[in-house]
């Protein structure tokens, strides 16, 4: 019983901090329609900057989210400007391969500087510290903090998007964008500021998730499938629906453990002998693959 | 006898295209008279199989307009087709490529069918799930050596030995890969012109429109994605052979299908030539930079860096890649 | 029999029934219009009838098949061709090229149909544009190209949608004789969305009228031209109450 709540319980933590992650991706393409393929590279960076930051300031890592924040939105106004708005001219293969490009631009970038090694943080005042909360579960304090904070983000995200007039800029701008410059909103800057909130979102949570994950060049492309996933769940364009999207592939981040669950408490002999550990993040794979067929809008999707 | 006169008839290129094209043939073909080194030929053969890899993704990327970014997983059908084929019941590769093919063509339905519900993004990002799906499968499957790989040991036959494409030098592999090359190029040369060509064609352009013209577009995308898959799936089997040691890592990763995209992208996708250039471009350039500058302590990643830049400018600048810029200089259309 | 008959179809998009309620036949070798204001539901009513919406309810019976819930290409492929207002197959294939996609229905082979596409051209007056892409010609060239690939699929019905809009007076005499061509000499029924009245009015047998996807009013071009439900929908209540009993 332990290792099943245990592991929903983890599961639905760091669901909320994928939440975050795909968050970025979602506004990103409600307000213009594009892919960003390189938003797993974004997160690395937000890793990156939270991990170095509280080394050298040697500040707890929780501390380091604003400086995270700020490297995010210059890095996605940057990116915007000098280079995703030529992209929006052309066809849809060109998008493509150009956010492709980006990501293969930003994480050799991260190799040639940080070289290939994992990195990780062993300082902080969470990092290795644990709540029991009872019937042998376990919950790590730095992922309780980072799925806290991951929430509180979501949030001020949100309300920036509804309840504030640049918010309501933006969506004017998602729903029609032609209208909206007609309007007199202006549009080029309005997704220039979807590529900086965007971005900003993802390098706080790659900043929270450094906590209690080492960093390499590499880890973009997972997190990059993993947000494209819970986009697809919960409907391309939809911030609420990239919420619940999130605790859900959360979990499904989880079925190893919830298998051994299974595995031990019914004591079936095929099931321990399926090496389960390592389809750790196909199932995320099949989730997309699984939702975009039979339900290709997600499950809140509002566009198209 | 139809089908091979139109696989034969160059005539709607320009007089220039075709001397261009017949210099570089000559070219391929006397290549190994020459005196060149082992790395050259090494790079030779890639561009080779690099330029085949693009001629199918061509079909349904290029002519057809589906963004496919999962071509790996037919490579790693392919070659792991060939490589427990001979490794285990010593059979032939000309046996093992066509059941390889046959393989990959039936995964290619069972994915495509669904798949092709999908479009645009949605469809680019499913192909890539698949792939990774099939990969992560294959690392744990102990039948294919898992995670490990499996490895062709030349020692146990007795080179040269045209049956199992087992060489000790690799002017046979250069050779049979070049029959491979042109044979392809007439495949596609007949394709773009055939009915399902133009139907893709049309497809690509405007969907409702190619409906109303009684076509079957679901059905269309499908079989034009068995025909890519099949491309690809051959010259991974030769793969298997030619490199003699696959894993899930390097046949079947996202990295991969990304090159192949990349290749007939930057050289022009939806035209006969434009994955020969990509590749013809693209892999010496690579090889090189990484001999040149990988090599260097402290330099690693700097050569996929100044990819990436391609890349990016290739697609923010000229869409249609390498062909596009020739194109537009003469005022005419994609081929 | 009717060669096309359309029983009580509705097409509904969330709330707003943009086809309501609408019946009528198409008889064979007939060329009728169909005409209504801006968002009557006429390309609407082409969608589903050609099998690129479901209907939301109703029938369509083609040369006496129910062909309700057939897929586009299996209503395309019983003989009932159409034309979009944006141009013909493919942009980046040449004239004659776009015409053989449509030709390529009826048959595999390519010298067929290249043989098929040049004649249709021909027909069309179009020959000496065969080898120019369609997006370097003029509007009025590519309207006819959408004809010319339509007819390639060799059809009993054409239905064409807004074939002489954007076109000056010549150029709409010159599709007025193409369409002429295609239902005398060719003894195709066509059916034909309009806004130019001058066309509509002077070479169709019979005009159907739609109005806020209600089908207003059926019959002959003059009679509809008197209809003062017709002319209260195209030009409004105001104007029908000051005018036209003036008239009378």
């Amino acid at each position: 019983m332990d290792i099943l709540v245990s592991s929903l319980a983890a599961g639905l933590l760091i669901g909320m901090v994928l939440a975050l992650v795909a968050l970025g991706l979602t506004i990103i393409f409600g307000v213009m329609d594009i892919v960003n393929f390189a938003h797993g590279e974004f997160l690395m960076v937000g890793m990156y900057t939270g991990l170095l930051t509280a080394q050298s300031l040697r500040i707890d890592p929780l501390l380091t989210l604003p400086f995270a924040a700020i490297v995010g939105f210059v890095l996605g106004v940057i990116c915007y400007v000098g280079f995703v708005k030529f992209l929006l001219r052309g066809p849809m293969v060109a998008q493509l391969l150009g956010t492709f490009g980006l990501m293969l631009f930003l994480r050799n970038l991260a190799l040639l500087i940080f070289g290939s090694e994992d990195r990780a943080l062993h300082h902080g005042l969470l990092v290795g510290k644990s709540f029991d909360i009872g019937m042998g579960v376990i919950i790590p304090a730095t992922k309780l903090a980072a799925a806290g904070l991951s929430v509180a983000a979501f949030w001020a995200v949100w309300i920036l998007m509804n309840r504030t007039k640049i918010g309501k800029a933006l969506t004017a701008t998602a729903l029609n964008s032609q209208g909206a410059r007609y309007m007199g909103i202006p549009t080029e800057r309005m997704n220039a500021l979807a590529w900086g909130i965007g971005g900003a979102s993802v390098t706080i949570a790659g900043a929270l998730i450094v906590n209690f994950w080492s960093v390499n060049p590499f880890i973009g492309l997972l997190f990059t499938m993993i947000a494209f996933a819970i986009v697809a769940l919960g409907g391309f364009g939809s911030v609420p629906g990239a919420f619940f999207a999130g605790l859900v592939v959360g979990i499904i981040t989880e079925i190893p453990g919830i298998w051994d669950f299974f595995t031990y408490t019914f004591n079936i002999r095929w099931m321990a002998n399926v090496p389960m550990t390592s389809f750790k993040y196909m199932w995320v794979y099949l989730a997309y693959f699984i939702i975009m067929v039979v339900r290709p809008r997600g499950l809140f999707g509002w566009k198209r | 006898m139809e089908a091979i006169k139109s696989a034969l008839d160059f005539s709607d290129f320009p007089r220039t295209d075709m001397f261009i094209a017949g210099v570089v043939s000559v070219f391929l073909v006397c290549f190994p008279i020459f005196p060149h080194s082992s790395f050259a030929m090494a790079t030779m053969i890639q561009f080779l199989m690099f330029s085949l890899y693009g001629m199918g993704w061509n079909t349904i990327g290029g002519y057809g307009g589906q963004v496919d970014l999962g071509k790996a997983q037919y490579v790693g059908i392919g070659a792991y087709t060939a490589a427990v084929m001979l490794t285990r019941w010593n059979v032939p590769f000309w046996v093992s490529m066509p059941m390889g093919m046959f393989f990959a063509v039936c995964w290619s339905f069972i994915i495509g069918y669904p798949l092709f519900r999908l479009k645009g993004h949605y469809f680019a990002i499913a192909t890539i799930a698949t792939s990774l799906v099939l990969k992560d499968l294959f690392e744990v499957w102990d039948f294919v050596g898992a995670a490990r790989g499996l490895e062709i040991s030349p020692i146990k036959y007795s080179p040269p030995d045209f049956l199992r494409l087992i060489f000790k030098q690799d002017v046979y592999y250069y050779y049979i890969i070049l029959g491979f090359f042109f044979l392809g190029i007439l495949y596609v040369n007949w394709f773009r012109k055939s009915r399902l060509g133009f139907q893709l064609r049309s497809i690509k352009d405007n969907e409702d429109v190619a409906r109303s013209l009684g076509i079957n577009v679901h059905w269309a995308k499908v079989k034009t994605y068995a025909i890519a898959t099949a491309f690809v799936s051959m010259v991974g089997s030769f793969h298997a052979c030619y490199i003699k040691n696959i894993e899930p890592e390097d046949t079947m990763s996202l990295d991969l299908s990304i090159l192949i995209a990349l290749m007939a992208m930057l050289g022009g996708a939806g035209s006969l030539w434009g994955p020969i250039i990509g590749a013809g471009v693209l892999i010496p350039m690579k090889s090189y930079l990484k001999e040149w500058l990988g090599a260097r302590a402290g330099l690693v990643g700097i050569d996929l860096i100044i990819y990436a830049i391609i890349i990016m400018l290739v697609s923010a600048v000229e869409p249609r890649g390498i062909w596009g810029i020739v194109e537009r200089v003469r005022g005419r259309k994609a081929r | 029999m009717s060669l096309l008959e359309v029983r009580n179809v509705s097409k509904y998009f969330g709330g707003l029934k943009a086809n309501d309620n609408i019946s009528f036949n198409l008889e064979k070798g007939e060329l009728v219009g169909l005409i209504g204001p801006n968002g009557a539901g006429k390309t609407t009513l082409f969608n589903c009838i050609s099998g690129l919406h479901p209907v939301s309810s109703g029938e369509i019976f083609f040369d006496g098949e129910n062909i309700t819930k057939l897929k586009a290409h299996e209503v395309a492929r019983r003989g009932l061709a159409r034309t979009f207002q944006v141009y013909a197959a493919s942009g980046d294939l040449s004239v004659e090229e776009n015409v053989m996609v449509g030709c390529f229905m009826r048959t595999r082979s390519r010298a067929i149909a290249r043989a098929r596409a040049s004649e249709i051209l021909r027909d069309l007056k179009l020959q000496a544009l065969s080898h120019y892409l369609v997006s370097e010609l003029p509007v009025a060239a590519q309207k006819k190209v959408t004809m010319a690939t339509a007819l390639g699929s060799e059809p009993k019905l054409l239905l064409l949608d807004e074939v002489a809009a954007g076109l000056n007076p010549n150029e709409i005499e010159e599709i007025m004789a193409a369409i002429g061509h295609v239902h005398r000499d060719l003894g195709i029924t066509v059916m034909l969305i309009e806004h130019v009245m001058e066309l509509v009015m002077k070479v169709s047998q019979r005009v159907i009228v739609l109005d806020y996807g209600k089908k207003i009013a059926d019959g002959k071009p003059e009679a509809i031209a008197r209809d003062p439900q017709v002319i209260r929908a195209y030009l409004g209540e105001r104007f029908v109450r000051e005018h036209v009993r003036e008239a009378k």
